[in-house]
């Protein structure tokens, strides 16, 4: 069975935690079958994972709300439960997990915890991080064990769901978990403002650090990105150079007075263009930036983690490279999909090189994110390696001795 | 060095017995540490080492047998290292402010104040962070940023003194909680000395850092996980304008369903304390700000953000308070004006001296709507007890603190204070809370680790912690429940009285 398979009876599908803890535990003492836990499918190919034979323990029949105190503003679901279903539950009641997720029909919040995905919002509203306050997950000898609780401050015990987010499913297979949720804004609007060159959007996005506005995102592409974008968007904007694109969300009034603002405020930096986009646009609009990430066929995509000041000579290079960027500028993080004309790993290597060259080892990181699976053992997932590594090793030691879980993607990790 | 062979284990008596005042091994400790920090950055006389026996929490003590006082990272580890070849016990302390006995030196040993490491080593606007060292007093971080349009959001009341290195230690919270969130959520990295000497970083000034999120597992660690020597946060903008009020009501279930029906409206509200008729009473008699004296209960509500939305947000806040029998509604029209009503929430502790020689505070959390149902039992308990219980609280994020009035030379009003204390924090577990929102888990609360986890959470706590600090060596005795097995090492008891919550 490779990892990529869409699912055979061979697959795991637990229909509760005890059950999912008992197939763990069984398989550690007997079968020692490596594990690969799936929520929607939607990014198996995060971190580059090969087709390795193993089990897949599909999350898709954990997907009740176990409780929803609407009050409260906090809701505990089960890992399988895929995302439009999260918000259409909580959307009734005016409020929203505020986390961008691409695939949200399929994605599970599970699978959104394990690899830490976010979107434009994380300007405003944070990472997932920031909304997890109780987890409950099974370890790779079965051990099914939670941290935090229902309620939003809580500090008994250590904070172990931290440690699970952004995982990729090689420490435990998350099984349960409580989430903050934030009101649903009443109104959202999109800035689309078009620049010549990357240093007037950097000298625009170091004004965002004193705008008398409050953008919820800042988001970036070049044109090749742009183009992308626009047409999934099927709205008609100029594209043909660099795009800032701010997201305002609030009141209605309070949103239209930023735009105008921050129009404004923006003058100085003498954009070729400016447009506002509102209504079923700005939602359609937002929701290609949100796709964008991961919707390319490109044969890899590339992660960069950056200081904000240092992001647009980056880009630069990158623009030069022919690679399409999208940036949540404000934060600093990259997605570059790398040209079809990169068509051998000497190609890639060579633009990695390139690449890495801009970034500060000391501050910033290039990674893998997504690439063909026939690359993915050659390619290094890290560019530089990541801070505090030996104590990951020894993490995933304590709760996998086995390395069962997971454990290619987590040798990947190894290999910067 | 640490011996790979004794990992796991606690660390034996006699090892501890060899730090007596005299003995060879102590003599050559104290030389050691002086070569590292200097004469002046030492103490170890017995008088002086009584100041570091505890915290804010002074129901337990336990005088540490040094203490030092080191200016950078090096000395630090230096200092760690120095604690393993001789096999020695040691800990952080920043100010002290700690409520749950997090820098109790259980046992002795060495106590490694952080108050001299205090500079800001970089502050960065365009990238939204700083890098500070772990002594840094919080409210001189806010200071030092004042006029640059940024602050450093997490502000526990005891922000005047407490320090940043203890804010991550026991992921603190504070009043602005509800709307820009605890510690955890402004950490992006750090770094740390780890319990064998070793100097490690986690996490970066970028928002994302690859790997694992090794220091959002630290943040909240109360000091088990090794010494933070330098902490790179996030910077906040700061609000354009606010609106302060306050908010008068009859009754406690008048204005816990009024912060209910704020919530649910979409608002949240930058802080929403509550203060109940007994504290109101206190505030009065001492600082005469006018509230009335029957009032059931007085919000305070204060909603930030861009001035073009705050107006809005008011209206509908006096509306839901409207709709919930408010009496009256202040409002602060002036700084001055919302200096003032702040001022009134803030000295809620200085008059409880009023009331009674000693005080007990609590840090329960039940889930927002619960706070009737918690409020209640609060009531009933001081009825069954005949004990007098005042509250003031976060009341937005369910954090309640209940302030237990007693004399504490009367040795049947310390037990009823245990006692009562137990009854309530129970009580929180019982409507789905949490007996610590911000102060820890320390020693104050360890019993109840096992009542909120069972043995397999603790195990997985466990291996994460022993991977920190495998022999224990850091911090012992600290939020996990001790083994049956283990040593534990004796304190004196005291007794109960807290300072101003969080």
């Amino acid at each position: 069975m490779t990892l990529t398979h869409s699912g055979t009876p061979e697959d795991f599908v637990p229909a509760s935690q005890p059950e999912l803890s008992r197939f763990l535990s069984e398989n550690a003492t007997s079968a020692h079958q490596q594990i690969f836990p799936v929520g929607g499918r939607t990014s198996l190919s995060v971190c580059c994972p090969d087709s390795h034979s193993g089990t897949l323990v599909c999350m898709s029949q954990l997907h009740r709300v176990v409780d929803y105190p609407v009050r409260d503003m906090t809701i505990t679901v089960e890992a399988g439960m895929r995302l439009d279903q999260l918000n259409e539950i909580v959307s009734a009641e005016g409020q929203r997990l505020p986390i961008d997720v691409p695939q949200s029909n399929r994605a599970t919040i599970g699978g959104v915890i394990a690899t830490n995905t976010s979107g434009p919002r994380r300007f405003s509203y944070g990472t997932i991080r920031d909304y997890v306050i109780g987890i409950s997950a099974v370890d790779g000898a079965g051990n099914l064990f939670k941290s935090g609780g229902r309620v939003v401050k809580n500090v008994a015990g250590y904070d172990l769901g931290k440690m699970l987010v952004g995982s990729l499913g090689t420490l435990a297979v998350i099984s349960q978990v409580s989430l903050n949720l934030r009101p649903k804004p009443e109104c959202m609007q999109l800035v689309w403002f078009e620049f010549s060159s990357c240093e007037s959007v950097d000298q625009a996005l170091e004004a965002i650090v004193t705008s008398g506005t409050r953008p919820t995102a800042v988001e970036y592409c070049n044109s090749k990105a742009a183009r992308q974008i626009v047409a999934e968007s099927r709205i008609e904007l100029p594209m043909e150079n660099h795009v800032v694109c701010i997201c305002y969300e609030g009141p209605e009034k309070v949103v239209k007075w930023q735009a105008q603002q921050i129009i404004e405020e923006w003058r100085s930096f003498s954009p070729l263009s400016v447009q506002i986009i509102e209504g079923t646009h700005a939602a359609r609009l937002y929701h290609a930036f949100v796709e964008y990430q991961t919707s390319s066929d490109d044969p890899v995509t590339l992660k960069a983690m950056l200081l904000p000041s240092q992001m647009m000579s980056f880009i630069e290079t990158a623009t030069r490279l022919n690679i399409a960027i999208q940036a949540h500028a404000a934060d600093g993080i990259v997605y570059g999909h790398l040209p079809d004309s990169a068509s051998s790993l000497e190609d890639v290597n060579q633009i990695l090189e390139q690449l890495t060259t801009g970034i500060d080892s000391r501050t910033g990181y290039l990674t893998i994110y997504q690439c063909e699976s026939d690359w993915s053992e050659s390619l290094p997932l890290f560019c530089s390696p990541p801070a505090g590594w030996e104590l990951m090793r020894q993490l995933k030691q304590a709760l996998d001795p086995q390395q069962l879980l997971n454990s290619p993607r987590f040798a990947k990790l190894v290999k910067h | 060095m640490v011996d790979p062979a004794n990992q796991t284990s606690h660390l034996s008596a006699p090892v501890l017995e060899e730090l007596e005042r005299g003995s060879g091994p102590f003599s050559s400790l104290i030389q050691q540490l002086t070569q590292i920090v200097g004469k002046k950055a030492l103490l170890y006389d017995a008088d002086e080492l009584l100041v570091y026996e505890c915290d804010g929490y002074i129901v337990d003590k336990s005088a540490p047998d040094i203490v030092v006082f080191p200016t950078s990272t090096e000395q630090v580890s230096s200092i760690v290292k120095i604690c393993n070849q001789f096999n020695v016990p040691f800990l952080a302390r920043g100010a002290g402010t700690s409520l749950s006995g997090g820098c109790l030196p259980i046992g002795g040993g060495v106590m490694i104040v952080l108050t001299r490491m205090k500079q800001i080593l970089e502050i960065n606007l365009r990238d939204r962070y700083a890098v500070v060292e772990p002594g840094m007093v919080n409210l001189h971080l806010t200071n030092a940023l004042k006029g640059t349009g940024y602050h450093y959001a997490p502000d526990p009341s005891s922000q005047g003194s407490c320090t940043i290195g203890g804010n991550i230690a026991t992921n603190s919270g504070g009043p602005h909680t509800l709307k820009y969130g605890v510690t955890t959520n402004h950490v992006l990295g750090l770094e740390a000395v780890l319990p064998d000497g070793s100097i490690i970083n986690l996490g970066g000034p970028t928002a994302e850092t690859p790997g694992y999120d090794l220091h959002g597992v630290y943040v909240g660690n109360e000091g088990t996980f090794g010494i933070c020597t330098k902490a790179i946060v996030r910077l906040t903008r700061d609000p354009e304008a606010h609106r302060t009020m306050l908010a008068v009501f009859h009754t406690i279930s008048d204005a816990t369903r009024a912060i209910s029906e704020i919530i649910a409206a979409g608002i949240i509200p930058s802080a929403l304390e509550m203060m109940d008729q007994g504290i109101i009473q206190a505030i009065e008699e001492a600082f005469h700000f006018g509230f009335p004296l029957d009032a059931g209960a007085v919000l305070l509500i204060e909603v930030d953000g861009l001035d073009i939305a705050l107006d809005e947000e008011v209206r509908q806040i006096v509306d839901i308070c409207n709709s919930h029998n408010v009496r009256e509604i202040q409002r602060a029209d002036t700084p001055e004006e919302r200096q003032l009503i702040w001022k009134s929430r803030k000295q809620a502790f200085g008059a409880i001296g009023r009331l009674s020689p000693s005080y007990c505070t609590q840090d329960g959390v039940v889930p927002r709507t619960r706070l009737p149902e918690i409020l209640e039992f609060i009531e009933a308990t001081s009825e069954k007890y005949g004990m007098r219980i005042v509250n003031v609280f976060h009341a937005g994020d369910g954090n309640v603190h209940p302030i237990l009035l007693f004399d504490e030379r009367d040795q049947d009003q310390i037990q009823q204070v245990l006692e009562a204390s137990e009854e309530i924090l129970s009580k929180c577990l019982e409507l789905g809370g949490s007996v610590t929102g911000e102060h820890g888990i320390g020693v104050e609360k360890i019993n109840f680790m096992s009542r909120i986890f069972n043995e397999t959470d603790l195990s997985q706590m466990e291996k994460v912690r022993n991977i920190f600090n495998p022999r224990q060596i850091c911090s012992r005795d600290k939020v996990l429940p001790p083994h049956q097995t283990d040593l534990q090492a004796s304190v004196t008891q005291s007794h109960p009285g807290r300072r101003a919550p969080h």
